[in-house]
């Protein structure tokens, strides 16, 4: 019940040992290269090419291809080119596993529509987010994430509000938050009432009853909420190829009249209503660019 | 009984793997690190044969750890327990680093408990 890459599921099924796994992953990396490494093989470039774009990155946020162009030392033609040749060359784990001998050909097909199927609660609907928001498909597949863990993980039935950009959120009980950083910087915040702590400790304890567990316990078990669908949603990511990290979460007790948006950050919320009266807030702080 | 050291920072995680693990009748948590210094420590103290660790934890992180423990104790075997399990970068480093497996959260009892009796 998680985002999963395709070896770790065909090892957790018992298809392929760890063992093979690895070869197959170090053929990956032998036959697979990166845009700097494919444009070399090409000519199209030098190492010392590959290592002033690389410096240039740390002080400007565009991904290395688009760097390499911006520099001069690649047309955007011969970007294209090398991408198209990326693509044409790539290994996926199924392929390289058939290669190094640890699965068959069927074997492959088969294990894929399984893992298609496992997979299948995590693929993200379209959710509306205001026009000229940088990384949509990343936000969009967050709140997918965050509703798809409350139903599975918390049980919970709920009618999602429509996106609002705020000033302010909350003010609730508590404030579960984990920072992403990376391809794209931002703070995931969960806002929850003390009834829905309490429903979430349950689930995520697995009991019955927690009217006789700390507030400690309660607030982690909201923060362990967040850190799973934080690091589902970094899975998810990266398997589009947006590269992700995250911190470990934090608890924040917001002020009486709610949590203010930091300076450089634009906000959205996400109203979950749970029922009549009792509502959660899922809250994006996203830096703008 | 093979004996089993949890390592997580989150209360909530390491009480549910405690439960699953001391409820299984064949093995048994003899402790619980809430990071990777303390992992070290208490690997040294209590001789787990299983350790199951977190990834992404404050201070020492469990992949760091990871590191330092296969070097000092060649037998102790480590499962990573963790959300970013779907990550291939991060599944690749930790089992390229040594550990025996990766269990991704949100996890079952069963799940676990199948992983850790194949070690």
């Amino acid at each position: 019940m998680a985002v999963k890459f395709f070896g770790q599921f065909l090892v957790g099924q018992g298809v392929v040992t760890s063992e093979a796994l690895l070869h197959a992953i170090e053929l990956q990396e032998r036959t697979n290269l990166k845009v700097g490494e494919m444009a070399l093989a090409m000519g199209y470039l030098t190492a010392d090419d590959i290592e002033r774009a690389h410096t240039a990155q740390q002080t400007k946020d565009l991904n290395f291809g688009d760097m390499l162009v911006e520099l001069g030392i690649l047309s955007t033609t011969q970007l294209q080119e090398v991408i198209a040749r990326q693509k044409a060359t790539h290994l996926y784990i199924g392929e390289a596993l058939v290669k190094v001998g640890a699965l068959t050909p069927a074997k492959l097909d088969a294990c894929l529509a399984d893992f298609k199927a496992d997979q299948a609660p995590y693929v993200a609907d379209r959710i509306e987010l205001p026009a000229g928001l940088p990384n949509q498909a990343l936000w969009e597949t967050t709140v997918d994430m965050t509703y798809k863990m409350i139903t599975r993980v918390l049980g919970i039935q709920f009618r999602p509000g429509k996106c609002q950009e705020v000033s302010q959120l909350g003010p609730h009980e508590m404030i579960a938050g984990m920072d992403f950083s990376g391809d794209a910087n931002a703070r995931y915040l969960l806002s929850v009432s003390g009834r829905l702590q309490r429903t979430i400790a349950k689930a995520v304890l697995k009991e019955d009853c927690v009217d006789h567990e700390p507030q400690e316990i309660l607030e982690d078990a909201v923060m362990e909420f967040v850190n799973i669908v934080c690091g589902n949603v970094v899975a998810k990511a990266s398997q589009s190829g947006t590269a992700l990290e995250i911190t470990p979460p934090m608890t924040i007790h917001p002020p009486e009249n709610g949590l203010p948006v930091p300076d450089g950050y634009c906000a959205l919320l996400f109203p979950i209503h749970v029922s009549e009266d009792d509502c959660m807030e899922l809250g994006l702080f996203i830096k703008k660019p | 009984m093979k004996k089993v050291l949890v390592v997580d920072d989150s209360l909530s995680v390491a009480r549910q793997l405690e439960k699953i693990i001391n409820e299984s009748g064949d093995l048994v948590c003899v402790g619980h690190a809430k990071n990777g210094a303390e992992a070290i420590k208490m690997n040294h103290s209590e001789d787990p044969d299983i350790i199951c660790m977190d990834m992404n934890m404050p201070g020492m992180d469990g992949l760091t750890a990871l590191r330092s423990l296969v070097v000092l104790d060649k037998t102790v075997k480590v499962v990573m327990v963790t959300s970013l399990g779907g990550v291939g970068d991060k599944f690749t480093e930790a089992i390229k680093l040594g550990a025996r497996n990766v269990i991704s959260k949100p996890f079952e009892a069963d799940n676990v408990l199948n992983i850790l009796r194949t070690l």
